[in-house]
């Protein structure tokens, strides 16, 4: 397996480890074209397939994410060498472009404009980047983790106005989160501690 | 086309019999020729993902029945087999076998509602009545295992959440050797029905080249000619040990698609059969009580096991730090997980890859061209669910 592309292009890894076994490389977001194009046409790699795109938002993750806001994730596969790739790429928070990757994986179009509409990337050069799963004058980007799980907005029939309404979320009951997770880190990590020591 | 015909939009659902669920299409034609058919999703958007983050990896699971409604099982399988991946453990082979089989089970319950569903969109109501009832003796199978008939939750991190009943293996082995005779009869109603063929053959041809650049899979691609399947090229649980064929068409037109599903379910019928005559006795789960419960019994006398059982339903167990992807040959095409575990006791991140909505996406391409009549055919041989496009 020619390896070689992915180790030149790849600038390290992303703060979620992949799992062993998965073939990933970080490359830098103004190159994303460039190598997409270069991994679906070399012959000794072949990803012929793309199979999803993703992102991850980092805002919440415990250690300092730098500014890299976004995560983004293209899933490829080989069908010739039966062979997957993750390839990675981070968005910051002040610049929220990336290049739409549409020209060279036609089936990228929907995969885009999901993130767009849930994440609120904005894809550069994307044929028709309008929102997919959610209302057509929704406001905001839910999946991303400082929008509320119950959202802002609810709709219900209106009998006397006979037509749909909008209006902002009212709780019968406040949101309930509840932090069951213990402080207690379990035994072994103690027993550990005390060895160390 | 004459010069007097304007091209007209016609709105198509989202509330249509056709339509296979909440689906709006725009449909640009001239005359009865379909120029461009745009869909439009998110009608039945949940926000699956969303809710995902806020619970625990056990409260997770009952999400992805509602993806795919007419193939739970093999959603949860794609969900088990990522989360057994970021602990690091491996389900027994008994539960690994019973996994395998439940799986196939599904596999066949969703194509016997898609293809009578396609059948029945074309002219022919026959078969949707026939496939129902049967369908039923298996959603029998179901039950046994779960308690329901489709929300199981029975596949879970570790292996599966029972064992199977007393005689259940007897009872499956008798239904199915006999159930290729009711596959014969329905291939009689349909695969030389000259109506039947008349509003398939040729119809929405996608070929091998095209089926590649559209990301599709499954059944959709296996038709234009690709002989691609995970369950054989990157097998999982027991399926190497199991002996298949893969089933692959010629043209890629929907009638195509129809006969690759019609055979997929004789080779689920001979997995079911292989499983049972081979699955070893033993645990269906891990004994591991720091991911999964202990037993009803044992919280009887033991007061660790309640504790554990406690923290399992409270906090829920923790998993290590990483990110993976895991999927699954689900009866659609290839469905997928990417889960990203921050090592707290709820996913960071859980992305579902459907292959609907792939599919759905090359529905304009398909239909271009073709008769307004045409489009419910395509629709149909490509097996949307709406639970899945939407999430």
């Amino acid at each position: 397996m020619s390896n070689e592309l992915i180790n030149k292009y790849s600038v390290g890894d992303i703060q979620f480890p992949t799992k062993s076994g998965l073939l990933s490389m970080l490359v830098k977001k103004e190159l994303i074209l460039e190598i997409i194009q270069k991994i679906k046409e070399d012959d000794k790699l072949l990803y012929d397939q793309l199979i999803d795109i993703t992102v991850i938002d980092n805002v919440l993750s415990k250690q300092n994410y730098s500014n890299q806001r976004y995560t983004i994730i293209y899933s490829f596969l080989s069908l010739s060498f039966n062979k997957r790739l993750l390839v990675y790429s981070n968005i910051s928070e002040d610049d929220q472009n990336i290049d739409s990757i549409t020209q060279i994986f036609e089936s990228a179009n929907w995969f885009e404009r999901e993130i767009y509409d849930l994440f609120g990337v904005n894809f550069k050069n994307h044929p028709n980047l309008q929102r997919i799963m959610n209302d057509y004058n929704f406001q905001g980007h839910p999946l991303r983790k400082d929008f509320p799980l119950t959202g802002y907005e609810e709709v219900r029939y209106d009998e006397n106005l006979k037509k749909v309404v909008y209006e902002p979320v009212t709780l019968k009951q406040e949101f309930r989160d509840f932090d069951s997770e213990s402080p207690w880190e379990g035994m072994k990590e103690t027993i550990k501690k005390e060895i160390g020591n | 086309m004459s010069e007097n015909f304007k091209p007209v939009t016609l709105n198509f659902g989202p509330q249509h019999p056709a339509a296979h669920g909440v689906l709006r299409l725009l449909v640009q034609l001239e005359g009865e020729v379909v120029n461009k058919a745009e869909p439009h999703i998110g009608l039945l958007h949940r926000g699956t993902e969303k809710l995902i983050e806020q619970k625990t990896y056990t409260q997770a699971i009952p999400y992805f029945d509602r993806l795919d409604y007419v193939s739970p099982m093999c959603q949860e399988h794609a969900f088990a087999l990522a989360v057994e991946d970021l602990l690091n453990i491996k389900a027994p082979i008994r539960a690994q076998y019973i996994r395998v089989m439940f799986a196939e089970i599904t596999r066949i319950l969703n194509h016997l509602l898609n293809i009578p569903a396609f059948a029945m969109d074309i002219g022919a109501a026959t078969p949707m009545l026939w496939a129902f009832e049967e369908r039923e003796k298996m959603l029998e199978f179901h039950e046994a295992v779960s308690g329901a008939r489709f929300h199981a939750a029975y596949f879970r991190p570790g292996g599966v959440h029972q064992d199977l009943p007393e005689n259940l293996a007897d009872k499956m082995k008798t239904y199915f050797t006999n159930f290729p005779k009711f596959i014969d009869t329905l291939e009689e109603l349909l695969t030389e029905n000259r109506i039947f063929k008349q509003r398939s053959v040729d119809i929405g041809i996608l070929s091998e080249e095209n089926a590649i650049r559209l990301s599709c899979s499954g059944p959709v691609l296996r038709a234009s000619g690709v002989a691609w399947d995970l369950r054989k090229s990157q097998p999982y649980d027991v399926y190497d040990k199991l002996d298949f064929d893969i089933p692959v068409g010629k043209t890629g037109d929907t009638y195509d698609r129809y006969l690759v599903r019609m055979e997929e379910m004789r080779e689920s019928v001979k997995i079911i059969l292989q499983c049972i005559d081979q699955i070893p006795s033993g645990p269906v789960m891990i004994e591991n009580n720091k991911i999964t419960p202990p037993k009803r019994s044992e919280m009887k006398n033991s007061m660790e096991a309640i504790i554990h059982h406690f923290k399992l339903f409270t906090e829920g167990y923790r998993v290590p730090k990483g990110l993976t992807y895991r999927c699954v040959e689900a009866p659609k095409g290839e469905f997928g997980v990417v889960l990203v575990s921050d090592g707290s006791s709820k996913p960071y991140r859980c992305k579902l890859r459907a292959p609907g909505f792939v599919h759905l996406q090359a529905l304009n391409f398909l239909s271009k061209g073709h008769q307004l009549a045409d489009l419910p055919s395509i629709l149909g041989s490509l097996d949307i669910v709406f639970g899945e496009v939407d999430r």
